[in-house]
């Protein structure tokens, strides 16, 4: 099989796993250095850029355990690829979250409530701050690292046993692996529910730990999914092109992956703009805060380029993307639909970018005793070569594993209903 | 047959094979039909294509109850919020498009539905409680055992023989004139 030419794709890992050690690399470089220098910035990227990749693959893990559980017959040609990515997601969160959040330097740096000595906006120490000590039964240093291990574990685990049987069906033809594949999805669905919930409670509400939404779970699984569905549109989209689905891919496989990017456009905006309404209607200062430095400059009280920010994300990340797929023939000419999956990558970059970086540093000139960290900085194409970084990491790892292993589940007992569906 | 009912709605034809009914209505189409159909106890993948049936233009009105029914929602909530009755609510302004959003989506999907709903009853020429079909002898059969094409006389093309000959030409099995 490696040797036929749609194939050959296979043998750039080497060029993407040179990429990837090179910009990480740089970009660990970077990390290191800010906060030598007391900035945090640097390390922002790396999160940004692993969770960016973390998102994508719990997304197509998802996929694949939901497809898996509920016997989706159009799956199998595209599910074997989600299969040959997702043992990347351990690999990027060892790689990016793990040594931030295990360094205590990098841990002080991006996390604040882990350092009892930063000062909060109006000069109060964080070892000080009622709020946090209410909170320490989960924000406590010990417990929040045995937290991230356990996604390396409960995302590992889940990738392997996910993978092994699959492959192994490949070759021993045996249907007993589908129903054990369907066990393994109904644990897993629950477990990396809640997984990918705390990962988001940890990873990006924490960084302004005084903030809480417990919708916030929900809306990274949203982004995920939205994340993982237009990844894969690019990928298959590429794969039909002088990969191996040449000539197998169909407009039905277009058009169900679009139906699913339409539904889950929807229900981002929906969960998104719930965690808005309910904080908007609600009007506590403990919640609004979060929206506030979002959209005002605090020392003008004018509109801030968060607030731009913000406008992307209705009108260019839910707007265009939900009106474009309303559209029968936007879901299946396949040029129109990679023009949309690739507006919902940059949408969810720029998610990512909102949800993480403004930060209110303790300023006691202004009269709020805080300023508010800029978007538009240098440190956004940094950002952009830790998505390159982890991405070519990511992308070493799914050649690789597409040489060593089938590429099509040639023995998946809903292959042939999956090469042939049809609308 | 009746003498009172001259009027020809069409020809009927039956087939046996999911593959005889299939490949006789891609010639059908070929043959450039408007006005006629087939019928099939189960949904058979591919007739579409094979009938050369366009896409349904429900959506169409689908989306215009959408439209329809947001604008709805933000008059029905401004004139209540804003203009009959102004009263601030929760220290909102009268109106913006923020606090009365789930009325405004709310609206969006009834009416959207509504246009899906009656869109299909308009489309589909719903309700009709007969059809000449209907008096065929062995019409139950299509929803058993038999599949059928029928050949409506209203299409310009219709013509009795050679709409029958056409059939026959294309492996029908029981040719029947329908008349209304």
């Amino acid at each position: 099989m490696s040797s036929s030419s749609p194939h050959a794709l296979t043998a750039h890992w080497k060029k993407f796993l040179a990429l990837g050690v090179v910009a990480l690399a740089v970009v660990w470089v970077f990390a290191c250095v800010g906060v030598a220098h007391h900035e945090n910035r640097q390390a922002l990227s790396v999160l940004v850029g692993s969770l960016f990749w973390i998102s994508i693959l719990i997304g197509m893990l998802l996929l694949t355990m939901i497809t898996r559980l509920f016997d989706a017959g159009w799956a199998p040609l595209i599910r074997r690829n989600w299969e040959l990515l997702i043992i990347a997601l351990p690999v990027v969160i060892l790689l990016g979250v793990v040594p931030l959040a295990f360094s205590t330097d990098f841990r002080h740096a991006l996390w604040d409530w882990t350092n009892a000595e930063h000062l909060l906006p109006g000069g109060h120490a964080v070892g000080h701050d009622p709020i946090l000590q209410a909170k320490s039964w989960f924000l406590n240093e010990k417990f929040f690292l045995i937290r991230i291990a356990l996604y390396v574990l409960v995302f590992g685990v889940l990738a392997i046993l996910l993978r092994r049987w699959s492959f192994a069906q490949d070759t021993d033809r045996t249907a007993g692996h589908t129903h054990r594949l369907h066990a393994v999805s109904a644990v897993g669905i629950p477990l990396s529910a809640v997984a990918l919930t705390m990962l988001a409670f940890d990873c990006l509400m924490a960084l302004s730990y005084h903030w809480f939404s417990t919708m916030y779970g929900v809306w990274f699984f949203a982004l995920s999914i939205r994340l993982a569905l237009a990844v894969t549109v690019i990928l298959t989209y590429k794969l039909s092109n002088g990969g191996w689905l040449d000539g197998l891919l169909n407009q039905a496989h277009r058009h169900v992956l679009g139906c699913l990017m339409l539904a889950f456009t929807v229900f981002w905006a929906y969960i998104s703009f719930s965690q808005y309404f309910l904080i908007y209607t609600a009007n506590i200062p403990e919640e609004t805060f979060w929206y506030n430095i979002r959209e005002i400059d605090a020392a003008t009280g004018l509109k801030s380029e968060w607030w731009g920010v913000s406008m992307y994300l209705i009108f260019g990340f839910f707007l265009l993307p939900f009106l474009s797929l309303l559209f029968y023939r936007t879901k299946i000419v396949a040029g129109r639909l990679l023009t949309v999956a690739w507006i919902i990558v940059i949408g969810g970059l720029v998610d990512l970018w909102f949800n993480a970086l403004p930060r209110q540093v303790y300023d006691k000139s202004t009269p709020e005793g805080f300023v508010v960290t800029p978007f538009l900085t240098p440190s956004l194409f940094l950002d952009l070569a830790a998505i390159l970084g982890f991405g070519g990491i990511v992308f070493a790892i799914y050649l690789r594993g597409a040489a060593k292993h089938e590429t099509i589940p040639v023995h998946d007992p809903r292959i042939l209903e999956s090469i042939n569906y049809h609308e | 047959m009746n003498e009172r009912n001259e009027r020809i709605h069409g020809v009927a034809c039956t087939f046996r094979k999911v593959s005889d009914v299939f490949h006789a209505a891609e010639k059908v189409r070929d043959a450039g039909w408007k006005n006629w159909d087939v019928h099939t106890p189960f949904p058979i993948h591919g007739m579409d294509q094979a009938m050369g049936l366009p896409r349904s233009p429900v959506p169409r009105l689908t989306l215009l109850g959408g439209v329809t029914g947001f604008i709805t929602g933000c008059l029905l909530t401004w004139y209540m919020n804003s203009y009959d009755y102004p009263l601030i609510v929760g220290g909102k302004p009268y109106w913006s498009v923020i606090f009365p959003f789930p009325v405004l989506y709310e609206c969006t999907i009834l009416f959207a539905a509504f246009g899906t709903f009656f869109g299909q009853f308009i489309f589909n020429r719903l309700p009709r409680h007969n059809h000449p079909l209907f008096d065929l002898p062995n019409f139950a059969r299509v929803s058993d055992d038999t599949f059928m094409i029928v050949l409506e006389a209203r299409d310009p093309q219709f013509h009795l023989d050679e709409s029958r000959n056409f059939l026959q030409s294309l492996g029908g099995q029981e040719i029947t004139v329908i008349r209304d």
